[in-house]
């Protein structure tokens, strides 16, 4: 069942019994005297989707390049089932696949041909019939690749990664040039991976795609991991906040000190506006609590919070925050 | 695998079973005629050879060896390098343009050994060649003194031997450039320096000996002489004047020194395509 925030219990036994099927530990990587990627680890265990976040240039393909086995790393490690995945080499190379960040088909075969031919290079591949179908291309067979749009060369890139049946399987902006349907179907297969154990790697310019489907997630800015953890983690670490316009006749030291909570208090078009920011106590209470202490204070002292806000932390606010503003947003 | 044992989960899998590199390759080179043949521009480099043969019969027709003319042994020497125009000029461009297009990453990432991507672009250079070969050959029977190669294993060992070194000197050029138009301009080079000192276009006899040791150390004119010494069953390694025609033991043992050339190439080649060779267009 697909809910839309579904993030795991860290102590599901699934997470915790099993090895990872990938591991980076501080992985470094240098073009010459420019570093793309600055020390980065994480794991992804079977069943798990990690989302890579980050701004154009963070690293994140670099890094993916690295597990693919195209590039050496410049220092740390990386295994993939325990294996140096440079060169992809037997043991690895029939267990991975992935969607990269452009399409890679041949464009005068046609999907029938394309599909035939990775099939035929293929260990333990699924059939041509139930490739096409999970991706939606059945009616497609006999066209060539390059009368595709763009959105159906970005599902046929999704087929053939899934056709070989990965247990690892990397994903780089597998939606972009997607439309809206084609995007949920895809999360509902991404999903369906999950289900059935496979370690995925995801990197998406769609915060919302990473927060649907990703189990754990890093972002990455200039090389580096910025934030990195469960959903839950990651936004529980940028806390919730809570505003209101202060009335005039309160002065700012009257305001409560609140347990777990910090508070700032800005002037804007002359009147003062109070935020708290709560990262204490339980994710799911701790704005509950600290309005309703507010509440009482305000009762208290026969005032009102005037213009009440309260507003929990969103993907995009922390990876605002870790890649210091928009402009890096957008695309070069 | 990791060697710590893990309880067993159902997820778990089995152990794949190996596709064979051979099939791989085979099964891309099935893709790459397919491909090869709706590729239109490909075809002109079908056209070279064919053109360079009709100048060849342009020259005088005196006999040189045995019974053949200059105009027949640049002939046999042309179909030595077929696979050069094929090799240096195709693969260095569709290489190119899929390196650039991720096809080539597409491939390794889907767990394609780099040995059966090579393998299939080889693979077509030679089965291309080959065709060419016979369709010629199919000519040089028809003409009023129409003969058959006296020894069709040497033809077909040249033409062989040719499409490995020729298809990975191409593949060799691809990290060298950025896109597929700069492919073809900058094999231009190694192809024309290789066509002229084949033998297949002009006579090298005219060479002063030095001249011609140091040619011979390149790879297209070994081919050439080999579908020489193929086709007249003259002992023609040392040059035409004084050339004798030999057994097939004879002919197989003065053909190992072009051989040993070619041999040589395939290793150097070999070992600088698996060094140097891009699968991905970003720099660095």
């Amino acid at each position: 069942m697909t809910t839309t925030n579904p993030v795991p219990d860290t102590q599901d036994p699934r997470a915790t019994a099993l090895e990872p099927a990938v591991s980076v530990r501080d992985l470094h990587q240098k073009y010459g005297d420019f570093e793309a990627v600055k020390g980065v680890s994480f794991e992804i265990r079977p069943g798990e989707l990690f989302g890579l976040l980050g701004t154009n240039g963070a690293g994140k393909t670099t890094t993916i390049e690295t597990l693919e086995g195209f590039r050496r790393p410049s220092s740390g490690t990386v295994r993939v089932f325990g294996q140096d995945p440079y060169g992809n080499p037997a043991g690895v190379r029939e267990r991975v696949n992935a969607v990269l960040q452009g399409s890679g088909l041949m464009e005068d075969l046609t999907v029938q041909e394309t599909v035939a031919l990775a099939r035929d290079m293929a260990s333990t591949p699924r059939t041509a019939g139930e490739t096409l179908e999970l991706v939606g291309l059945t009616e497609k067979t006999r066209t060539h690749v390059r009368q595709l749009s763009g959105g159906q060369k970005r599902r046929l890139d999704l087929g053939l990664a899934l056709l070989t049946r990965p247990e690892v399987i990397y994903l780089d902006e597998p939606t972009t040039g997607m439309d809206a349907e084609g995007r949920i179907d895809t999360w509902r297969i991404i999903q369906r991976l999950k289900d059935e154990g496979t370690a995925i790697l995801l990197t998406t310019h769609y915060l919302e795609e990473a927060e649907r489907l990703a189990d754990r997630l890093a972002i990455m800015h200039r090389g580096r991991v910025g934030v990195e953890g469960s959903l839950q983690d990651v936004l529980s670490g940028w806390g919730d906040r809570v505003g209101f316009t202060l009335a005039a006749d309160v002065p700012t030291s009257d305001l409560p000190r609140l347990d777990g909570a910090e508070l700032e208090v800005e002037n804007g078009g002359g009147q003062l506006r109070a935020t708290y920011t709560v990262r204490g106590g339980h994710v799911d209470e701790r704005a509950h609590h600290a309005v309703s202490a507010l509440l009482a204070w305000a009762e208290e002292h026969g005032t009102l919070l005037r213009n009440l806000q309260v507003r929990g932390a969103s993907l995009e606010d922390v990876f605002l925050q870790v890649a210091d503003g928009a402009a890096d947003l957008i695309s070069d | 695998m990791s060697t710590t044992s893990a309880p067993a989960a159902p997820t778990r899998p089995q152990p794949r079973p190996r596709v064979s590199p051979v099939k791989q390759t085979l099964r891309l080179t099935r893709t790459e005629i397919t491909l090869f043949a709706r590729y239109k521009t490909a075809w002109i480099y079908a056209l070279l050879p064919l053109f360079f043969l009709f100048t060849a019969m342009q020259l005088p027709p005196d006999p040189v060896v045995g019974g053949f003319g200059l105009g027949e042994m640049t002939m046999f020497g042309m179909i030595g390098v077929i696979s050069l125009i094929f090799g240096v000029g195709h693969a260095s461009n569709v290489f190119t343009a899929r390196r650039e297009s991720l096809v080539l990453k597409r491939l390794r990432v889907s767990g394609v050994p780099p040995l059966a991507i090579f393998g299939g672009v080889i693979g077509v250079v030679f089965v291309f060649s080959l065709l060419l070969t016979v369709f010629i050959a199919g000519l040089i029977l028809a003409m009023p003194e129409g003969a058959l190669p006296r020894d069709p294993v040497m033809l077909f060992t040249s033409v062989l031997l040719g499409s490995i070194v020729f298809s990975l000197l191409g593949l060799a050029v691809t990290p060298l450039v950025r896109n597929a138009e700069m492919a073809q301009m900058a094999s231009m080079v190694p192809m024309m320096i290789l066509l002229f000192s084949s033998g297949g276009i002009m006579p090298l006899e005219f060479l002063p000996e030095t001249a011609r040791t140091v040619v011979g150390l390149l790879p297209s004119m070994p081919a050439g002489e080999l579908v020489q010494a193929a086709y007249t069953g003259y002992d023609v390694f040392g040059g035409f004047a004084g050339a004798e025609e030999v057994g097939t033991l004879g002919l197989w043992t003065a053909a190992l020194p072009s051989l040993a050339v070619l041999g040589g190439w395939i290793a150097v080649l070999g070992l600088v395509v698996a060094r140097c060779f891009r699968w991905d267009p970003r720099q660095g």
